[in-house]
């Protein structure tokens, strides 16, 4: 190295292309600097958004978040009314409860200074405690990454214009793969149940499917629920409108999953060797039950376990009620009713079919001989359009078209065929119509939005090629030699209601139309029909706007006396039904148990 | 892009016996290879390929098939292309061999994966330590480990939490739901 190192020299002054930049030190006066884009400080949580699933809580693997009340926030339908509290002395700040946070209530912010001599104080109640909170946020989940599964595996069905063919199912279920895989989707909170009648236990037995134990899970379903195949073809599964995942996605497919469990029981015999239900030994007391549907049919099944004599007079010739007679065989077929009849029967409930009571035996022979009754008749009575030419040949109820089509006579219903109404039975019947190869036209007197009738039977019916025309109200049936020509409709335009109930359809004058038809099927409502309780029994048990009138034992006026189901609830479905006959069969349990 | 790809599986799969590659989109390569050539291949990437920096070494514990997986991400700075160069080992006594010869930081993603997984690496020198003190039984990261429980048991509770409740229990009160005991284990 030489005395004179021009390169050492120079090369220091280098650093003076530097001069004029920002420098990356940090500068004097200290500027405040922005926490980075997705920081994890302290949590906030929207609390109108929070359902209190409890998903946070499960997943914290530091068990840093409890479930708690917070004042002023009820538990509903569809939410718990508990809310996440954070202790942030155990919190490591993973996100993960973020990450599986249903809704998206939950966030981390920005925050993350927080300075107190009183460790107590590090307990949190996210978006109580930091309302602030709101405007910080950092750490979000939207749908892309959040780690639960929104969307459901898709349910295999015959092609729309396959399905008009013949009477075959129409959905064709889940195959072993896709039930373990929609199970997964579950978180396993439990809402669910407070909205299901039956409070049947949804996460327990799904949780057995997406582990793998069929088995379990059939013997979970039975627990409270003896036609669970039934209810996993045709449920109204008010449980799927509640679901955590739904908040924000697709619901788990409940309904598909318990048809999943009950349908690897293949025969009735399979499902007496799976659920192996323990049968008391006889106490001697005698159940007699009026009408084999969901009510009856629940009713029967739970006394006989518990060791009653137990039969039930059908006035028709198959048990099921209006699941055997009103639902059409394509979306409930008729061997996967007997299968589970037969595992009622198996148990020892005695069916007498072609009994009517009132008719071929009185229903004061019934009274007299057996411990307790139970009322399980249903609404088998339609009610009529009351319009002009209702009397006409080809004009029928779509009540008694089913029943006839599923008992298996011939219905003359010609080529074109007019349903007046917008619920099931109206969709029912108008897709059963196609199925015997008529032109099908729905008229309904609100807008399709308002039709009771399941989406998607609605979307099935469009897809069948089934013409839906709303806001028409029918005013007059034309004949012509005594059978039905033509239906003629007025045009409804909605008017809002006063009193803040729904939309009224109001007739615009003049918009008379007239379609030609063969047939006109009335869909508008059921009615009961107690003629049966003959002389001072029509006084003892007492009906109430045409249901009869129970406590919540399901018990009548008459404390021998138990009802239930349709002519019971205001739900009208299967499912209320068979939670009206558990609910029966405890309490005539309970009383007759009491008297030993 | 593409042909540099192509041009490097080429060489790869004549040099080396039992190689499959899955090309990713960008700049991104994976090689699956048996872990007995782990420091031949390597080698080669460095000195014959220009993938002169070790950017990572990862590890996935896939436990349901008895296997972990070692990932050593190289970057060819010439080529901006980087490569993925996988392999399996056996879950039970796990052992690798050592690579912190040709690339000096090795050592640590070793010795980190030594503690976090308990992988043994033939002839690792370096502390047994690494971040964990005094640790005994499983390591941590291999996915059996109970991480809720280990939680529980070593950080105190504070008192004052008691009012916590169980969502499901709270919905089973309010609407009388009777749950059997035998279901009760598939309960969250």
């Amino acid at each position: 190295m030489s005395f004179f190192d021009l390169k050492g020299t120079l090369k220091p002054l280098t650093a003076l292309k530097q001069f004029g930049k920002k420098p990356h030190t940090i500068s004097y006066p200290k500027e405040k600097t922005e926490a980075a884009e997705r920081y994890r400080g302290f949590h906030y949580n929207d609390l109108e958004e929070c359902i209190g699933c409890g998903n946070c809580s499960t997943i914290c693997q530091n068990k840093a978040i409890d479930m708690i009340k917070v004042e002023g926030i009820e538990g509903e339908k569809g939410d718990s009314g508990l809310r996440p509290r954070v202790d942030n002395g155990r919190c490591c700040w993973c996100a993960l409860c973020v990450e599986v946070c249903p809704t998206g209530s939950l966030s981390l912010t920005r925050d993350y200074l927080y300075v107190s001599d009183d460790a107590d104080t590090f307990l949190f109640v996210p978006g109580v405690d930091n309302p602030e909170g709101k405007n910080n946020l950092s750490f979000i989940t939207d749908k892309e990454q959040s780690l639960n599964v929104f969307n459901r595996v898709p349910m295999p069905e015959l092609e729309g214009m396959e399905r008009v063919k013949s009477f075959a199912e129409v959905v064709l279920g889940y195959n072993e793969e896709m039930a373990r895989e929609e199970a997964s989707r579950c978180i396993s909170c439990g809402l669910c149940t407070e909205v299901c009648p039956d409070h049947m236990h949804i996460p327990e037995y799904i949780n057995a499917i997406a582990t793998g134990n069929d088995e379990d899970a059939v013997r979970i379903i039975y627990d409270n629920n003896p036609l669970p195949e039934m209810c996993g073809k045709v449920c109204t599964r008010r449980c799927e409108d509640v679901c955590a995942i739904a908040v924000r996605g697709e619901p788990v497919a409940i309904r598909w999953l318990k048809r999943y469990a009950t349908e690897t029981a293949k025969t009735a015999d399979i499902t007496m060797e799976i659920v192996n239900p323990e049968i008391k030994e006889p106490n001697g007391y005698k159940v007699s039950i009026v009408g084999a549907g969901p009510s009856g049919l629940t009713a029967a099944y739970y006394l006989a376990l518990r060791g009653y004599d137990v039969t039930i007079y059908e006035a028709n010739a198959k048990a099921g009620g209006m699941t055997m007679y009103g639902i059409p065989k394509y979306r409930f077929p008729i061997d996967s009713l007997d299968k589970q009849i037969e595992y009622i029967e198996k148990i020892g409930v005695k069916i007498k079919y072609n009994t009517k009571v009132g008719k071929d035996i009185s229903f004061e022979k019934l009274y007299k001989e057996s411990d307790a009754v139970f009322i399980g008749v249903g609404f088998p009575q339609p009610w009529t359009l009351g319009i002009e030419g209702e009397d006409a040949k080809g004009s029928m109820q779509a009540v008694n078209f089913l029943h006839m089509v599923n008992s298996g006579e011939k219905v003359d219903i010609g080529k074109k065929v007019a349903v007046i109404g917008g619920g099931n039975v109206a969709i029912d019947a108008a897709r059963v119509s196609a199925r015997l190869g008529a032109e099908v036209t729905i008229l309904y007197r609100r807008r399709v939005q308002d039709m009771p009738a399941d989406w998607e039977e609605i979307e099935g019916a469009e897809e069948e090629g089934i013409k839906i025309v709303p806001q028409a109200i029918p005013v007059k049936i034309h004949e012509e030699n005594g059978k039905v020509k033509a239906i003629e409709y007025q045009l409804a335009e909605m008017v809002p209601d006063e009193k803040g109930g729904r939309p009224r359809p109001v007739a615009i004058e003049g918009s008379n139309t007239i379609m030609e038809v063969d047939s006109v099927m009335g869909a508008i409502g059921q009615q009961g029909d107690y003629s049966f309780l003959e002389g001072e029994f029509a006084e003892k048990i007492q009906v109430e706007r045409g249901r009869f009138k129970v406590n919540e034992n399901q018990q009548t006026t008459d404390p021998k006396v138990y009802a239930g189901g349709d002519a019971v609830n205001r739900t009208a479905d299967a499912i209320s039904a068979i939670a009206d006959g558990f609910r029966a069969c405890k309490a005539i349990d309970a009383a007759l148990a009491g008297k030993k | 892009m593409e042909n540099i790809k192509a041009d490097l599986i080429s060489k790869i799969k004549s040099t080396f016996e039992n190689v499959t590659e899955k090309d990713h989109d960008g700049n991104r390569l994976d090689f699956y290879v048996n872990k007995k050539i782990i420091p031949s291949i390597l080698t080669h990437f460095k000195v014959n390929e220009g993938f002169i920096h070790l950017s990572h070494i990862s590890c996935v514990d896939w436990l349901e098939e008895g296997e972990f997986e070692i990932i050593y991400i190289l970057w060819s700075p010439k080529d901006k292309i980087k490569v993925f160069v996988r392999t399996r080992v056996e879950r039970e006594n796990p052992v690798m061999p050592n690579i912190d010869m040709i690339w000096r930081q090795a050592n640590t993603y070793e010795r980190e994966m030594r503690e976090m997984f308990g992988i043994e690496f033939e002839g690792l020198v370096g502390e047994k330590e690494f971040v964990l003190e005094d640790w005994e039984g499983m390591p941590p990261m291999r996915r059996d480990f109970d991480t809720e429980a280990y939680a529980d048991e070593t950080f105190w509770h504070r008192p004052g939490r008691e009012d916590a409740m169980d969502v499901r229990e709270a919905i089973i009160e309010r609407s009388r739901e009777e749950i059997p005991d035998f279901a009760k284990k598939y309960s969250r």
